[in-house]
């Protein structure tokens, strides 16, 4: 990542760049008047930056081979926690932000505990847990939209101008920062390639799986409070952003895992992956006019992007392939396990189901797509 | 007239002949048992017979029609049928499914009738005498010898067109308990009897007599004898299977060492899956080699002793510390180190670098001010590529993957030695490994010990335990039954060792208690 590769092109590792400047360039000709404006680059970057840091939510426990799907009804519920303090109960904005990232953890802690101790599947727990929080957002609200927070505070939180950039943009930024440092240059994100890379090998070597699993899953929540935090502050309070922000999410982290380097879960090409597909949304709505481009698109990239990466292999590859399936289908006909005794370990039983989980993905973003495409 | 005809088969991987000038030939209503010890040649066999090996040379035919090799379904055109040793059955599925999915379900309009289907799988499993299953049962509820059963039945699911002739079993008895041994050894009989030629694979000796016709016995890939069982004695069998003239040492089961304060390995009562309370004590210095059968305990000891496996029973104690169950991470801590026999699934994080394979045991001496430092990974990592003669020297930072077999066991061996282990278990440490790797990692091995660690290695290689090993300890249906150093410590008396059982179920009781 630091050595960024000096003069080979490498379109394998920088495609998403180049597509973006294919973007760029394609619709800066169909509409010049408004894409290529500062105000759009402005507007794109800080729409995208709770985007930006819902994908570094999903991209830490992926590192660890575990998918959040609660991530989304996660911010939701915090970021509608956070207003209805203020509103009801007359709290600082300072208090219901630190409330707000508590939830989050506390959902994370939640989401740990089924993953880790009762061992289920991280897929079905996390998506359990979403349609939990769903409920709660309901509870909390009776069902009636709060009506926005006023204050300075709260709408400086995320609004204030920092050089024409929203100051969400900074705290993407800052937060990659520290996901970098996170992942690149400490044990702990050691320990989590290592569990995503093959979490039996990583156990036999002395790593605690479980702890840091739970970790990783506590991470996630927490920022995905933030993000929905920053969502609320920035938009106002909305019953029902939360599920359109996990897809997009999803979808950079599997495509960033064919950037920069390929094969491996990474910060920067998840950002990148962001925005790429942000540009893209943005050009197809500015140039069609039609509104359910975005899903549709977000949908169809999901897919590619993981296709992509299952293609590509490394740990990607691991977290995402239904091992057992490969090795069915390397067997001919009637003749049974063609290597007597070599039983499949835990680990492989472990990955296989984090594969299922995988697999139906493109199945659900698609189904998404077509869903909402009717809105 | 014989139905399988082998002839000539030769085979060899890199560096070593897996089957030589081999032939066979079996008829209609035989049951031919095959014999040899582990690496002997005999999978090799199994595996150019299903169409996944190709040999180097040689024909085998079926029924007077040749087989093509490296094709699995024309083994299954042929009539071949196999069993192998993982059954490839599914637990959780009934007896009914589990024979239909390798052929079709009985339809009508897309929907299973489940009559036609209860009716055929009925007689499938009446034509081995297993008529007193429900075949509606999982699978997973049956008896150890009932599922052999079912995976015999499915192998021999009649088919029209490619009626089966030849049924090739590969060690079903190796992890059936003895009393079921005999239900089996009926199935197959009953499947004979209606003509069918048996070529059945085994370890165990008692077999070949009791349902064998005649046996081949293969060493280093040649038949080395054959013969009608009747005409060959059971101590000529032990003889020609270990390479030498010798009679059979009565079994002997070793007390628990004494206890000593020094010790830096105690195994107390160890019961894990099929280990049944093992119990062993040793110093460090020493190089002690474990031998036995797949199946009889000895490819799980030293996991279970790790907590790669959770043992139900038992104490371990490294350097003095006890080790909870189940916690590779204490057991490290304590000063072990275990290298799995599996690179793949359980050795390495194969989709990493080599570098962060290498140090993830201890990240401690690279995080330095809030940075784990890429350049200190990097100049350890060469140190030990250096050492251990890794190659590509600077292939570092590419993934594990892509190093070949030998340099793969290297760096995770250095993953080890890195930490400086007072206890180094090693499970097959060579395996799938080239020649000159192998010195290099036995050197090491040597090169632990003299430095006062305990090297405990598991292997099926015998010279490599004879090589290593001060002592053998040789583990049989889960319990230590044998300590070969000295004078007794030769491959024939290994090979004798681990190939004998108990004779008779009593002696099995008097000793697991």
């Amino acid at each position: 990542m630091r050595k960024l590769p000096t003069i080979r092109l490498g379109f394998d590792r920088f495609s998403a760049i180049y597509l973006w400047i294919a973007f760029l360039i394609i619709f800066g000709i169909l509409s010049p008047h408004i894409f290529l404006t500062s105000s759009t680059l402005h507007l794109v970057a800080s729409e995208q930056a709770v985007s930006g840091i819902m994908a570094i939510a999903i991209l830490i426990p992926i590192t660890c081979g575990q998918f959040d799907l609660s991530i989304g009804a996660n911010a939701n519920l915090t970021g509608i926690v956070a207003v209805v303090v203020q509103i009801n109960w007359h709290w600082s904005a300072g208090l219901a932000v630190l409330l707000g990232i508590a939830v989050g953890a506390l959902i994370g802690i939640v989401n740990g505990f089924l993953v880790v101790k009762i061992k289920i599947n991280s897929f079905i727990a996390t998506l359990a847990m979403g349609s939990i929080l769903s409920a709660f957002v309901v509870i909390v609200t009776n069902s009636n939209q709060p009506p926005p927070v006023t204050s300075t505070a709260w709408n400086d939180l995320s609004q204030i101008s920092v050089g024409g950039y929203q100051i969400v943009v900074v705290y993407l930024l800052v937060l990659g920062l520290l996901t970098w440092w996170l992942l690149d240059y400490t044990p702990l994100g050691r320990y989590f390639y290592a569990i995503g890379g093959n979490a039996e090998s990583a156990r036999l070597a002395g790593v605690r799986v479980g702890r840091w699993t739970w970790t990783s899953l506590i991470i996630s929540g927490a920022i995905a409070g933030f993000a929905g935090i920053l969502y609320t502050s920035l938009s106002g309070p909305s019953l029902t952003f939360g599920s359109t922000l996990l897809l997009p999410a999803f979808a950079a982290a599997f495509l960033g895992s064919t950037q920069l380097q390929p094969g491996k879960f990474n910060i920067w090409g998840t950002l990148i992956a962001i925005y790429v597909l942000a540009t893209g949304v943005e050009g197809l709505q500015l140039v069609s006019g039609q509104q359910w481009l975005g899903d549709m698109f977000n949908g169809v990239a999901l897919i590619v992007a993981v296709g992509l990466a299952v293609a590509r292999g490394g740990s990607v590859r691991a977290a995402t392939r239904h091992r057992g399936f490969l090795r069915r289908r390397g067997q001919g006909g009637v003749v049974a396990g063609e290597e007597p005794g070599s039983g499949d370990s835990d680990s492989a039983g472990q990955l296989r189901a984090d594969g299922e989980g995988a697999l139906p993905t493109g199945d659900q973003s698609s189904g998404q797509a077509t869903a909402e495409a009717g809105h | 007239m014989s139905v399988l005809d082998i002839e000539d088969l030769s085979k060899s991987f890199v560096g070593t002949k897996a089957l030589s000038s081999f032939s066979l030939s079996l008829s209609a209503g035989e049951i031919h048992a095959l014999v040899g010890a582990n690496g002997s040649g005999k999978s090799t066999l199994i595996k150019v017979l299903s169409g996944f090996h190709v040999p180097d040379s040689g024909r085998v035919h079926v029924d007077g029609h040749a087989l093509t090799f490296g094709a699995a379904e024309s083994a299954y055109k042929l009539g071949c049928r196999f069993v192998h040793q993982d059954l490839a059955l599914i637990d959780t599925v009934s007896v009914v499914d589990n024979l239909h999915l390798s052929t079709q379900f009985p339809t009508r309009m897309l929907t299973i009738r489940p009559r036609n289907l209860r009716d055929s799988a009925a007689a499938l499993l009446d034509q081995i005498g297993l008529s007193h299953i429900d075949p509606r049962q999982p699978v997973g509820q049956l008896s150890a010898a009932e599922r052999t059963g079912v995976a015999v039945a499915r192998a021999l699911q009649p088919d029209e067109q490619n009626p089966p002739k030849v049924l090739v079993l590969d060690e079903p008895t190796a992890t059936l308990p003895i009393e079921e041994i005999d239900h089996l050894l009926a199935i197959l009989t009953t499947a004979a009897d209606r003509g069918l030629a048996v070529l059945y694979v085994t370890h165990h000796l008692d077999e070949v007599h009791r349902i064998g016709h005649s046996v081949t016995i293969l060493r280093d890939g040649q038949s080395v004898a054959r013969a009608p069982t009747a005409d060959i004695s059971r101590d000529t069998l032990v003889s020609l299977l270990g390479g030498a003239e010798n009679a059979e040492s009565e079994p002997e089961v070793l007390q628990p060492a004494r206890r000593a304060h020094d010790a830096s390995l105690m195994v107390d009562d160890l019961w894990e899956g099929p280990i049944r309370g093992i119990s062993l004590t040793a110093t460090g210095g020493e190089i002690i080699g474990v031998a036995g059968l797949t199946g009889s305990g000895r490819e799980r000891l030293l996991g279970a002793i790790f907590g790669a496996y959770t043992r139900s029973r038992g104490t371990v104690t490294v350097g003095g510390t006890p080790i909870p169950a189940g916690r590779p991470d204490a057991a490290i801590a304590a000063g072990a180190a275990y290298l799995p026999a599996d690179r793949k699934s359980s050795g390495g994080i194969m989709s990493l670098s080599a570098d962060d394979n290498l140090v993830i045991g201890d990240l401690r001496p690279f995080w330095s001010r809030l940075f784990l430092r890429k350049s200190a990974v990097a100049r350890e990592s060469r140190v030990w590529f250096e050492r251990l003669d890794v190659r590509p020297r600077s292939g570092g930072r590419q993934q594990l993957q892509t190093f070949s077999g030998g340099n793969q066991q290297k760096i995770l061996l250095a993953k080890w030695l890195r930490l400086n282990p007072q206890v180094l278990l090693l499970d097959e440490p060579t395996q799938g490994v080239d020649v000159r790797a192998k010195a290099d990692i036995h050197h090491h091995i040597l090169e632990a010990a003299r430095n006062r660690a305990l090297v405990l290695v598991s292997s099926t290689d015998i010279d490599e335990l004879l090589l290593l090993c001060s002592r053998v300890v040789v583990v049989r249906q889960g319990h230590i039954r044998d300590e070969l150093s000295g004078a007794r410590l030769t491959e024939s008396e290994v090979t004798r060792s681990f190939m004998s059982e108990i004779t008779t179920l009593a002696a099995g009781d008097g000793t697991a208690s």
